[in-house]
């Protein structure tokens, strides 16, 4: 085991050191100048040469990357260009939204995905299952977006049961936060629940079909307590796995979300910096997620021993 | 034009200064006085108006306004740096507008008012020296006080910070001196019109000397002024709070706790927070969004015509990037001067207008406004839509037709209309138009490079016509991306600039237009109107020409 984790912590090492690399040349690949979209429209080359010289961006680029790496791994990934505050606190301001969204998005479509995978497995064949199937048929087709901008027009606007922008902090008023966040969760949760209920459904009927679930019921035990201790738990691998691969699609529709409800979160900050070739804020955002993805994929991988210790991790991965 | 548009009657007879307020008129005759478009024009004090016609809104009345609240605008997008001296974007000065006080301000006419400062600036007989009276008893947010030491400070930093965005505006701009605490002398190299211009918009905005000397180049992040609000907060890319400040020596005419700016970057989200009342103000609205949002009795629709246009620019000479010397382009529409203007005898303007923003905005043919004091017959001249005639300068010119031209133009749903509906439009008249879509950083860069044909931009607009002009076609001048040159017309705009008398000024911009229309390398195509929509719970928000939305003395309804 120590091994195993050993070796993973010198890949994981390796990849977000690439991936350094990767942004830091991608984004300056991109077309577009930092110092002009910040000049906008009053810009004269005097001003333009005393923007690139503040952020360094005159500099030979490995000068640049040199500087930048250093300065990251003391935890200051500089100041963004757009507005002059640091990268650090607009990513400690913007992280646990997002955090918070995409957790309050998980927790919706687990109960609902685990919850109707299970219900239809379990009633094959009746009219559950169609409506399952049939709601999971729509959770995966309609983009997040049109069905954001209908939840808006019809759950703000209509009927004023959920503000359409804004966010409040946790613990400012954790009542209000909850209000602002759970019409965001529900519309980003959407896609995994979908996803969460077709995998639990499929592994569920493999679980209920198999030989210790025949042995279960042979037992004597209830119906509640075979498809609960035995078949759900390990369909449950697949569906760790599921929401550990999803994750990244999560960030991406936070991207959307976000930016339709006006959550100050990661998504808008990345979106937004992307259109404005704000250098350091991109770069601060695509490193963290590269950790986040790495740190995750790490986390399922052990997952996976403690939900079935049938599972030995070790040191030789294949 | 005689009467200038000010109102202090009695000024002492200090000519550039006069040249400079009567700059700053041009605004007021944009919107006050506009009749852009047929039958329209007029203005309207508040309530909703047909397309057309301005409306800036009212004052509060401090009978039916009750004290309290906190107003939440919607804002198409992220003000910058909160810091006057470098602050770029326009979406600063709405937030500014209510923190940071100017020396002067300008009114629902556009007339130059005093704000900071007590009477309009006197100017000495050479034109080289102004004098501006301040305010007495005026605490910043900070509270400390407000006096000529912080005006000069202020000014100095304008001009000596290697990234101010002010150092152009306040163009000759030599030196400050401060003869007592209530009096400002600003000394000039030469004449300069279009100072007091600047003086109503960010240059004119002083900052506490205190906060300057603690924060230096962090001033942004908790910038201090004189004004109705202070800063309280930023979320960066989301909100920006500020809250009453109790300093602020016309405190009693302030009604709200606070304003929150809340970014919403998407017209029909912006639309739907004032619907669903999270937002009780939203700027830029869609021209597509103007009629429901008009029939909405719960809401009211403010516009006024901008102070700046929409065009086309050829390149013409842009070879090594914006501002180097122009070179030879071989392509016979860079060359050949006959082919651009047939390119604008294809074009009708109005159709165009009507078509892609239901006739919201008005047909534009020169960078000054026709009601401006500056506009004559020659600077309101417009080439006529006429296709026969774009062919018959094709032929002259002798290239073969369909001509074809690709346009960079940025990719937003609104300029892909525009473009499209031009590409329509010309084909008659003899052209190939391609359209090339970009992102909207990629096309400046793209523009200042030079790696276009054609391209679509505008420009927001200034009070000061000099400032709508001669950066964009003065030889090498910093965003003359045509990379056009013409002595001549550098000549003209020269003494314009420098020119006390209005007449004269107004003949020089009319000659100036004349010129450009010879050469073409830059067609303007309309004039965009400043759309913002408010909840009717709300009083007295109001926006004047320069487009910035005032919320400061707004409240809401008791």
């Amino acid at each position: 085991m120590a091994r195993y984790l050993i070796t993973r912590a010198w890949q994981s090492a390796l990849t977000l050191l690439l991936s350094t690399i990767v942004v830091f040349l991608g984004v300056r690949a991109l077309p577009g100048d930092p110092a002009l979209a910040l000049a906008g429209e009053d810009r004269s080359p005097e001003a333009l040469e005393a923007i690139r010289h503040h952020y360094g961006l005159d500099q030979p680029l490995p000068l640049q990357f040199v500087r930048y790496v250093g300065r990251a791994a003391q935890g200051d990934f500089g100041e963004s260009i757009r507005t002059g505050i640091p990268v650090s606190s607009m990513l400690t301001t913007a992280l646990p939204v997002t955090v918070e969204l995409a957790i309050l998005a998980i927790l919706l479509a687990a109960a609902l995905g685990v919850g109707a995978g299970v219900l239809a497995a379990v009633r094959r064949g009746h009219p559950a299952e169609w409506l399952a199937n049939g709601l999971a048929l729509v959770g995966l087709s309609v983009p997040h977006f049109w069905l954001a901008l209908l939840a808006i027009l019809y759950l703000s606007v209509a009927t004023g049961l959920f503000p359409a922008s804004g966010f409040v902090p946790l613990l400012d008023n954790p009542v209000d936060n909850l209000h602002h966040l759970i019409l965001p969760a529900v519309i980003l949760g959407t896609g995994l629940a979908a996803i969460i209920m077709r995998q639990t459904r499929s592994a569920m009927l493999d679980s209920l079909s198999s030989d210790y679930v025949r042995t279960a019921k042979a037992k004597g035990l209830r119906p509640r307590a075979v498809i609960t201790h035995h078949a759900l738990r390990n369909s449950l691998i697949v569906v760790v796995t599921i929401v550990g691969l999803q994750l990244g699609g999560l960030i991406s529709g936070a991207v959307v979300t976000e930016q339709i409800f006006g959550l100050p979160g990661f998504g808008k900050m990345t979106i937004d910096a992307v259109f404005q070739r704000d250098y350091p804020v991109i770069q601060a955002v695509v490193l963290l997620t590269a950790t986040a993805y790495i740190v995750i994929n790490f986390l399922v991988d052990l997952l996976y021993s403690v939900i079935d210790p049938r599972i030995r991790v070790t040191g030789d991965p294949a | 034009m005689t009467n200038l548009p000010f109102r202090e009657p009695s000024l002492p007879r200090l000519r550039p200064l006069r040249a400079a307020l009567a700059a700053v008129a041009v605004a007021c005759t944009v919107a006050a006085c506009s009749p852009v478009s047929e039958g329209g024009g007029g203005t309207g004090s508040g309530g909703n108006q047909s397309a057309g016609q301005d409306s800036f809104g009212t004052p509060a009345d401090p009978a039916t306004v009750r004290d309290g609240g906190n107003l939440v605008i919607a804002l198409s997008a992220e003000p910058d740096a909160l810091d006057p001296t470098l602050s770029r974007s326009l979406y600063s000065r709405y937030v500014f507008q209510a923190m940071c006080q100017k020396l002067y301000d300008v009114d629902e006419k556009a007339q130059v008012v005093p704000q900071l400062a007590t009477a309009l600036p006197t100017t000495s007989s050479d034109g080289k020296s102004v004098t501006i009276p301040l305010r007495e008893n005026v605490r910043f947010a900070d509270g400390t006080q407000f006096d000529s030491a912080a005006v000069k400070a202020t000014i100095e930093r304008h001009l000596s910070n290697a990234r101010s965005a002010r150092k152009s505006e306040l163009g000759p701009v030599a030196g400050v001196d401060t003869p007592d605490a209530r009096t400002v002398v600003i000394r000039l190299q030469q004449p300069f019109a279009p100072l007091v211009g600047a003086l109503a918009d960010r240059a004119g905005m002083i900052m506490s000397p205190k906060a300057l000397k603690t924060l230096g180049d962090d001033f942004a992040s908790a910038p201090v002024c004189v004004g109705p609000f202070k800063f309280a907060k930023r979320v960066p890319q989301n909100s920006i709070e500020v809250v009453r400040d109790p300093n602020f020596y016309d405190a009693s005419k302030v009604h709200l706790d606070g304003i929150t700016w809340r970014i919403l970057s998407d017209a029909s989200i912006r639309a739907a927070n004032l619907r669903s009342g999270d937002a009780q103000v939203a700027d830029s609205v869609s021209t597509q969004d103007v009629g429901a949002l008009q029939q909405d009795s719960a809401l009211t629709v403010l516009q006024s015509q901008s102070l700046g246009y929409q065009g086309l620019t050829f390149n013409i000479g842009n070879v090594d990037g914006v501002g180097a010397a122009p070179k030879t382009i071989d392509r016979p529409i860079a060359q050949n001067a006959k082919i651009r203007q047939a390119f604008e005898h294809a074009i009708d303007r109005k159709a165009l207008v009507q078509a892609v923003f239901n006739g919201i905005h008005a047909e534009a043919c020169s960078p000054i406004s026709p009601a401006s004091p500056f506009s004559s017959p020659e600077a309101q001249n417009c080439p006529t839509h006429d296709p026969a005639k774009a062919k018959q300068l094709l032929t002259e010119a002798g290239v073969k037709t369909p001509y074809p031209v690709t346009i960079l133009a940025s990719n937003t749903p609104d300029t892909l209309r525009l473009v499209q509906a031009l590409q329509a439009m010309v084909k008659e008249g003899g052209f190939d138009l391609k359209i090339n879509p970009v992102e909207y950083s990629s096309l400046l860069d793209e523009q200042d490079r030079g790696n276009f044909e054609l391209l679509q931009l505008g420009w927001s607009g200034r009070i000061d016509p000099d400032a709508n002009i001669t950066n964009f076609v003065g030889t090498r001048a910093s965003q003359n991306v045509a990379g056009y040159s013409n002595p001549q017309l550098d000549d003209l705009l020269t003494q314009a600039r420098q020119t006390s008398d209005i007449e004269e000024r107004k003949k020089l911009y009319g000659q100036a237009v004349t010129l450009l229309q010879q050469d073409d390398a830059l067609i303007y195509l309309y004039r965009q109107r400043n759309l913002t929509a408010f909840s009717n719970k709300i009083q007295g928000l109001q926006v004047f020409p320069d487009g910035v939305i005032r919320a400061a003395f707004a409240g809401f309804t008791k």
